[in-house]
């Protein structure tokens, strides 16, 4: 039974660079007692997710929308008031990053615990005490903790006591975000082997946010993979980790550093795009080994890169169609300005040739379609890309071209 | 005295090449105990912080320390940099004693001697552009004319692939993204061109895709400039693909220590055993089984246990042997040492 279904959800901050899509069109949805694990780098957009479910925006929004239904309901029809006291921690709580340090430094555990239903239940001082040392049983702590202040814990208890936290109102949701990153080996598999065991007791369902492929194979039954603001891969643990059907899902895979195995982890190479600027196309095409035309060269791409390519062509000036110089607004499209003593019809020939030349080993060489010589310039023409759409079978999709150039499944391996 | 010429000569004679069999660091029983909570009344505690460990890192070789937080790894990466003066015990840098070295031994000590802190984000002043983060050191000790401070600088940015050079040497570090910091703070580390860098944790703060990056950064510089490393972490795993040797440490003495593959492949120490069960590799399998686990926490480092340190937790552990008599590092396998008694 679906708990949680989040479906095209989009979230821009307003910054004085331009709107950050933290997170663009983002669906998905979470059975109950299962885990699903939100994996990818940091800024790709998995706390935003997060914060977005529970509603917790920030002054700067720029958008918002998209629907988030809570046992089928409709929760994004709520009024804030109505989604205050009925949702958060209610129906989903969370773990943030970093909560242990977070707790309340003059104030007892037990009450910390016990707050949340002293303000939706209004309950009585001795039944949210009772209740928070249920809490704190649940999550295999002694009595004496309510007792005691933060500092007096240790850090793996710390976060026993935001887990009980979260769990006092029973949700039907928690949302972990990185909740064992400041922990020790040993603590981080004691929280987990709690999760683990607080999931089968009491049915709740997981979404656990974390960069760590490892440790979200701890938990997770299904598996999405975010980049960019977008989830790429999407589907069930079992296929993810033993197939994975994106090149960046195989990519992060491999970074993995393991302790059983003598396979050398590699690292991605680049870094993941700007936000307020995300390349079109695929947002993991500039990185990506496999990229060909569709992914979505741009011509900014051609510029920056013509010169290294080509340093023997004489160009006085490359720009971007539509800035100014040339012509319609259009990404696709480039104009090479000759230099003084250099025809545009050698630059066009000398670029013919780099193109066939060099298609294999320079992916974008691959995207241009046509080089054509108008009024003295070179106009060249790239294949339009396109954004990648998960696709794929019901328990692993992909948002990747080469499912579809090659057939499911061959394409990444 | 000029300790550069007079110690720094290997045994072979002036000339002779260090090799990985030259020792670059040794530790004899070195103890670096805090004194806390002293009055006129009342007897201050110590904090053993670390505690009679013995450990030599050859040249060019990368040593790992692996613990929990509150083994004493951090502070013994901090000892050895002389950061500390050791309580007992002896700290030999190069085969010469440095223990308790004085202010000109000292300074030459830093410029042979670096560090690669945890926190890319703390530890670069945030109001210095990059070109001064990497100047400073080089101004301490005043070295070279600007002009050749300046070539130095841009090598070192080079050398951790920040490049083009002038153009993060103009960046504040508030620019710069974490994995970009972490390269500056290990450009800082390699300016003044030592040989020994204590690396403390210097990926943990990172994603695990930069993490790779930056340790094969490490490697490459080992290699390009002939460094040792005492690689510092919590991380066996990362440890098993970046270090030649390890050391794993519990309650401020050292457990167990041997060349990786050999430790990894045949942990003889239960605590090593259990740090590795601890340890998940990526498998969906993983969710279907609890994770072993080590009962309780590891113990205060004013009054540890009696015996062996690990036995409170030890699931193999010898009433009448274990928590009376304190095991010493034996040598059970070739250059593969381990403090258990019922070890074979």
């Amino acid at each position: 039974m679906v708990v949680l279904e989040v479906r095209h959800l989009r979230y821009y901050y307003r910054t004085r660079r331009g709107a950050v899509k933290a997170v663009d069109d983002v669906s998905f949805s979470i059975d109950s007692g299962k885990t699903l694990a939100l994996v990818g780098e940091s800024g790709c957009g998995k706390t935003s997710t997060a914060t977005a479910i529970l509603r917790l925006l920030p002054r700067n929004v720029d958008t918002y929308e998209g629907q988030v239904f809570l046992d089928g309901q409709d929760v994004t029809a709520f009024s804030n008031e109505e989604f205050r006291s009925k949702v958060r921690w209610r129906g989903i709580s969370m773990v943030f990053q970093g909560a242990m340090n977070a707790l309340s430094p003059t104030t007892r555990c037990g009450p910390q615990i016990a707050e949340p239903l002293r303000i939706h239940y209004d309950s009585s001082q001795e039944e949210a005490t009772a209740a928070a040392g249920e809490a704190l049983k649940n999550v295999g702590l002694p009595d004496y903790v309510s007792e005691r202040y933060p500092h007096e814990l240790s850090g793996g208890m710390k976060q026993r006591v935001v887990i009980a936290m979260a769990l006092v109102m029973r949700p039907r949701m928690v949302i972990l975000d990185e909740p064992t990153s400041a922990l020790d080996v040993m603590t981080q598999a004691n929280i987990i082997n709690l999760l683990k065991r607080l999931q089968k007791e009491i049915g709740v369902a997981y979404l656990f946010i974390t960069h760590d492929l490892g440790l979200a194979s701890e938990l997770a039954t299904d598996v999405a993979i975010m980049y960019a603001g977008r989830i790429v891969e999407i589907g069930s643990a079992s296929k993810v980790y033993a197939a994975p059907k994106h090149p960046y899902t195989e990519k992060l895979i491999h970074s993995v550093p393991r302790l059983r195995s003598e396979e050398t982890p590699e690292f991605i190479p680049g870094a993941p795009p700007d936000l307020t600027n995300a390349p079109l196309g695929c947002r993991f095409h500039p990185r990506c080994p496999y990229a060909f035309e569709l992914c979505g060269w741009s011509s900014s791409e051609l510029a920056a890169t013509l010169a290294r390519q080509a340093p023997g062509l004489e160009i006085e000036d490359v720009s971007l169609a539509g800035v100014g110089k040339y012509d319609t607004e259009d990404p696709w499209k480039l104009v090479i300005w000759p230099g003084k003593g250099t025809r545009a019809s050698s630059i066009a020939s000398s670029l013919r040739e780099l193109a066939a030349d060099r298609r294999s080993s320079v992916p974008f060489l691959r995207a241009i379609e046509k080089i054509d010589e108008r009024d003295s310039r070179v106009v060249v023409r790239l294949h339009p890309g396109q954004m990648p759409e998960l696709m794929g079978e019901d328990d692993q999709q992909a948002a990747c071209w080469l499912l579809q150039k090659e057939g499911s499944g061959s394409g990444t391996n | 005295m000029d300790l550069e010429r007079t110690d720094l000569t290997p045994p072979g004679g002036a000339g002779a090449e260090p090799d990985g069999e030259y020792p670059i660091i040794q530790l004899d029983a070195l103890r670096m105990w805090f004194q806390v909570g002293g009055s006129v009344f009342r007897k201050s505690l110590a904090v053993k912080a670390v505690d009679d460990v013995s450990l030599t890192i050859y040249r060019g070789e990368t040593m790992s320390l692996v613990g929990e937080s509150g083994s004493g790894k951090t502070t013994l990466g901090r000892t050895v940099l002389r950061l500390l003066e050791p309580t007992d015990g002896r700290l030999l840098y190069a085969g010469m004693d440095i223990t308790h070295a004085w202010q000109p031994e000292l300074m030459w000590l830093r410029r042979k001697a670096a560090i690669v802190p945890q926190d890319p984000y703390s530890s670069v002043n945030p109001s210095f552009p990059i070109y001064r983060v990497l100047e400073e050191p080089l101004a301490i000790h005043k070295m070279g004319t600007r002009a050749e401070r300046e070539e130095r600088i841009f090598q070192a940015l080079e050398n951790v692939k920040l490049t083009p050079a002038e153009f993060f040497a103009q960046k504040f570090p508030h620019q710069l993204s974490g994995g970009q910091r972490q390269r500056v703070a290990v450009a800082r580390a390699t300016i003044l061109e030592p040989e020994f860098i204590v690396a403390d944790e210097p990926v943990s703060m990172l994603d695990a895709s930069v993490r790779i990056s930056i340790l094969r950064l490490l490697g490459q510089l080992q290699k390009k400039l002939g460094l040792s490393f005492l690689y510092v972490t919590h991380d066996l795993a990362t440890a098993r693909h970046f270090a030649d040797r390890v050391g794993i440490m519990y309650a401020g003495r050292l457990a167990e220590s041997g060349p990786i593959g050999s430790v990894l492949a045949e942990p003889l120490h239960p605590y090593t055993q259990a740090l590795m069960e601890a340890i998940p590799d990526p498998d969906p399998e993983n969710r279907l089984r609890e994770r072993p686990t080590l009962p309780g926490e590891p113990p205060s480092l004013m009054s540890p246990p009696p015996g062996c340190r690990f036995h409170p937790r030890c699931p193999i552990a010898k009433e009448g042997l274990c928590d009376v008599v304190e095991p010493q590092l034996r040598e059970l396998r070739p250059d593969h040492s381990v403090a258990c008694h019922l070890a074979s």
